[in-house]
């Protein structure tokens, strides 16, 4: 059985009479501890593909299954379960709580997952030690990023769900974070859903999935992935 | 265009503006409508005095006054106009009714404003009829009265339904305080309808129009009669007492709780409009950036003031004219109080000044919070209005902070971080607590003190009233008779006031005396005792104060020997052992008795019986004008309080709302975020209330002392006015979470992770 499996989905937004078909019968499937990048131009719809994966939002039509469970018909209060379970975000703008610390932060899951991993533990991991008691604004973009993956990873998920986690980064220390995520997603064998628009990311990904206009324009699987440090940036 | 933007951006924000334009409306209606009651009551009441030419001054004379000495009167030079009256309580023939009949030789003094038929005409024979009684008793234009006095019958036609300022608080006597028209009114009759029945003409009274004080009165009096007359000055005639008395209640009550009303809605409106102008920050700066001069943006955004404050104060001036209504108007309770033509509704120009200077203060509010956002230059006004950063606080160092849970770490910086809107929370909080326990507290004073007079005081069931002829011997062998106990009142002159003077005989314990702290007293015969109200005039106990009786030249001097709590009166109180003591002559004005009012015959020495329950009820009766305005002021509270906390409450959501979203994408359920936003409204009510009971009970404590001149009331809270108001506030700001809190379900997770833009 796969890991995630989407059955022909499909997402339509509508404002008034205007209807946006966002996704539109997409199929695919991910396997566990794989490391995909979904790639695509902007509007393609593959920001909408995540967030149905990571519970944020529901299709219209078309059924998504994770570790064989359907997702697309879950309540509220069941896609809450499941997200602070099974998946873990990190975003383009890092959306920590400015009002709480690094270590707060990264601690609050504590509060909604079953099973995480140790806080400080997990901020040691990102080199932050030093940075547990500042707050979110006190620390750089770069900084910040890897707070929101110590955050990410401390819930224990299943899957590590990425929305552009270098757009907002100046590419030094984006390839830095983007290090960080790939080494500490393999070490505690997670799966990894990379969306992006930059091509480079995509040589170092087991699947490569490319999305145009709501639909799955190509998967393809690379064999001989490159490692970060083979990278030419 | 840019009115088009206004419209626009009052929807954008119509929960707050909305909830701002209540705020206004309400604390405007409730300063307005506080101050037009009494305001209201003193115009309607004045032009009724001044139109009907109320007397300023009545003088009495047991023989009765002579044509001479009406004309003596006549000639002083500050007498605008003079008549005798004729004015004594009838009954009404095959009824226990009585009337009060006025027979004034002029019809120019304390005249009557005809309600129906025909008005009042001194040549013609007939009666005038009170209309309230006549509405009472089924009367109508056309009917015969027969009415009887000295076991004379006088009949006649009613010609006319009128209103009297003379009787525009229509009792039988003071004690009476409340009208009773199913058994007590008055009637008005020309000098040829009573006299002729009566073969004599006799005028014990006059009435007297002067512009001059008291005391020159009585000296003017004195030249021109050669003698000394007794004086009552209109201060002292009960339908112009009355009537002061209620206007000066009622400038008391608007003059504190309904201001600190007011400021409430201003305070909150700062903080909502300063936070508005900030979410509009980007919006401003694009205005400048396409060339929009700083002038024209200022004027934009004044007029958001400009137009909450004007929507507002048009429906607060509104809803001031309901709440005056329900206190001011012909049926309500204050039309069982008083009997007069015009109930017209007046907004004292002490309301419209507040109107204009809050219009002015939301406009000036508007101004100032968007003219620091336009200082340099359209690119800065661009970016963002970034709230303050975080900073640790000297807490979070402690074991107690390590401990906390992370939604009471967030909620606790949340606050700090948002000082003025959490500030603004809880004076809202403070403000609805202060006003529930100052409106009920005063309601539990108010109904303490009544109690307090039921049980502890009065333990009568009749109080008869002795006619003035009466010779007190033959009254106190009918006081023995019926088990009673006596006191003879009488007016006197105490250093520059005019208080009663009370001389009690109590031997069978149907009057009892309290102290200032509500303990018994037994009177002793060494001395005199003085009410709070004097006592608080300077008079101490052991000092000798002197008096003289009313319109007497004598003087007495009495001991103090101690204070006590009057329950109606300014008064003096002595035994009738220390009375004769010091030789101050008395007359027996009324008798105390178990017995029940049926059982006592009619005697000629009586004047009229009242029993303890009918003057319980005339209290409750009275003091249910002050409840009315208490319930008014309950019930704003309540709504200011919801209107404050929800206005805050989506304030601060929507300022969260890209936190609350991250929480929720984290795996938080809608229920655990709910409880968080709760839990900070419970810990700043918990903090309200804390500092609102004590808050309440200090102007609580303030109102009894403004209304120290008219009762000696003792600051009393009963167990549920506590908590009533503690449960009523955690209520509305619990409630009002829940609200705030449904509404987190509705946040889009995903619109709300997107840029910071």
């Amino acid at each position: 059985m796969s890991l995630v499996e989407f059955k022909d989905v499909t997402r339509i937004y509508t404002n008034g009479d205007h209807e946006l078909r966002a996704l539109n019968g997409v199929n695919m499937t991910l396997e566990e501890g794989e490391f995909v990048v979904i790639l695509g131009p902007s509007g393609a719809g593959k920001s909408t593909l995540l967030n149905m994966l990571g519970g944020l939002d529901s299709p219209t039509s078309g059924q998504i299954l994770v570790e064989g469970k359907d997702i697309s018909t879950l309540s509220a209060n069941e896609l809450a379960e499941y997200r602070s379970n099974k998946v873990g975000f990190v975003f383009q703008f890092y959306n920590l709580i400015p009002t709480l610390t690094v270590y707060e932060n990264v601690a609050l899951v504590k509060e909604i997952s079953k099973n995480p991993f140790n806080p400080a533990k997990m901020i040691a991991e990102v080199g932050l030690s030093d940075h547990s008691k500042n707050f979110p604004s006190e620390l750089s973009g770069g900084e910040q990023q890897r707070v929101s993956i110590a955050r990410a990873l401390a819930k224990n998920p299943k899957i590590l769900l990425c929305d552009e986690p270098t757009g907002a980064l100046d590419s030094e220390t984006g390839v830095m974070v983007l290090k960080l995520l790939l080494s500490m997603a393999r070490n505690y064998g997670k799966t990894i859903v990379i969306v992006t628009h930059n091509q480079n990311i995509a040589k170092m990904a087991d699947v490569v999935i490319r999305v145009k206009n709501g639909k799955i324009k190509s998967c393809e699987k690379q064999e001989n992935p490159l490692s970060a440090e083979e990278m030419e940036w | 265009m840019l009115i088009r933007k206004l419209f626009r951006t009052a929807w954008k924000y119509k929960a707050q503006f909305i909830s701002m334009i209540l705020m206004v409306a309400i604390g405007v209606g409730i300063f307005v409508g506080f101050n037009m009651e009494w305001y209201s009551l003193d115009v309607n009441t004045s032009e009724f005095f001044e139109g009907t030419n109320y007397a300023d001054f009545r003088i009495y004379s047991e023989t009765g006054f002579s044509e001479e000495e009406i004309e003596r009167i006549q000639e002083i030079p500050e007498v605008e106009d003079a008549s005798r009256v004729f004015a004594v309580n009838v009954d009404m023939k095959g009824d226990t009714d009585k009337l009060a009949l006025f027979v004034p030789e002029k019809d120019t003094v304390s005249t009557s404003v005809l309600m129906e038929g025909t008005a009042y005409d001194a040549d013609e024979e007939g009666f005038w009829l009170s209309g309230s009684y006549a509405k009472a008793n089924n009367v109508a234009c056309g009917d015969t009265l027969t009415l009887t006095y000295s076991g004379i019958e006088i009949a006649g036609k009613v010609k006319g339904l009128i209103y009297s300022a003379e009787y525009m608080v229509c009792v039988a006597d003071e004690n009476q305080l409340m009208p009773d028209y199913d058994n007590f009114g008055f009637v008005y009759a020309s000098p040829q309808t009573v006299f002729g029945k009566l073969r004599m003409e006799f005028y014990p009274q006059i009435n007297i129009c002067s512009e001059l004080e008291k005391n020159e009165m009585e000296d003017a009096l004195r030249t021109a009669l050669g003698k000394t007359t007794l004086v009552t000055s209109k201060e002292e005639h009960y339908p112009y007492a009355g009537a002061q008395s209620e206007i000066e209640e009622g400038k008391t009550m608007a003059a504190i709780l309904p201001v600190l009303f007011l400021g409430i809605a201003i305070l909150t409106m700062v903080t909502t409009m300063h936070r508005i102008s900030s979410n509009e920050k980007v919006q401003i700066g694009t205005l400048k950036a396409l060339g929009f001069k700083d002038r024209r943006i200022l004027r934009h955004y004044t007029s958001y003031g400009l137009f909450l404050g004007v929507v507002g104060s048009v429906i607060g001036i509104a809803l001031g004219y309901l709440v005056a209504w329900v206190v001011v108007n012909p049926n309500g309770m204050m039309g069982t109080f008083m009997d007069m033509p015009n109930w017209t509704l007046y907004v004292p120009w002490i309301g419209w000044i507040m109107v204009v200077l809050t219009i002015v203060l939301l406009t000036l509010i508007s101004l100032l919070s968007v003219k620091k956002m336009l200082w340099g230059t359209a690119a800065d006004a661009l970016r963002p209005y970034q709230p303050k950063k975080v900073k640790a606080m000297k807490i979070e160092g402690t074991k107690l902070w390590e401990k906390m849970a992370f939604a009471t770490k967030w909620n606790f910086r949340d606050v700090m971080r948002h000082k003025s809107r959490s500030f603004m929370t809880l004076f809202g909080i403070l403000g609805c607590m202060l006003l529930l326990v100052g409106g009920l507290g005063m309601k539990d004073t108010m109904k303490g003190f009544i109690s307090l007079i039921d049980e502890e005081v009065y333990d009568y069931n009749t109080k008869i009233n002795i006619v003035e002829t009466a010779d007190n011997e033959t009254v106190e062998q009918f006081a023995e008779k019926v088990g009673g106990d006596w006191m003879a009142t009488s007016g006197i002159q105490l250093e520059d006031k005019t208080v009663s003077l009370e001389i009690y005989d109590v031997t069978h314990d149907m009057v009892r005396f309290i102290d200032e702290d509500n303990a018994g007293v037994t009177l002793e015969d060494d001395g005199a005792y003085i009410c709070i109200r004097l006592a608080e005039n300077g008079i101490k106990v052991g000092d000798t104060v002197s008096f003289s009786p009313y319109g007497e030249e004598e003087t007495y001097s009495v001991k103090v020997a101690g204070i006590l709590r009057s329950v109606l009166t300014e008064n003096l109180v002595m035994t009738k052992e220390y009375a004769e003591q010091v030789g101050i002559p008395y007359h027996i004005s009324s008798v105390f008795t178990m017995e029940a009012q049926e059982n006592i015959k009619d005697e000629a020495f009586i004047s009229g019986k009242q029993s303890k329950q009918a003057l319980m009820e005339s209290f409750d009766a009275f003091m249910e004008i002050m409840n009315i305005m208490v319930y008014i002021l309950v019930l704003a509270a309540v709504v200011l309080g919801i209107i404050v906390l929800y206005n805050l409450g989506i304030m601060s959501y929507v300022e969260r709302s890209r936190e609350l979203a991250t929480l929720k994408v984290l795996g938080f359920k809608d229920k655990q975020i709910g409880k968080i936003l709760i839990s900070q409204n419970v810990w700043l009510t918990v903090v309200g209330v804390i500092i609102g009971l004590p808050s309440g009970v200090g102007v609580l404590y303030v109102l009894i002392k403004a209304l120290a001149s008219e009762y000696e009331l003792r600051l009393i809270m009963g167990p549920l006015t506590y908590v009533v108001s503690i449960v009523v506030t955690f209520g509305v700001s619990i409630v009002v979470g829940l609200f705030v809190a449904r509404k987190n379900k509705k946040i889009d997770m995903v619109e709300a992770l997107k840029g910071t833009e």
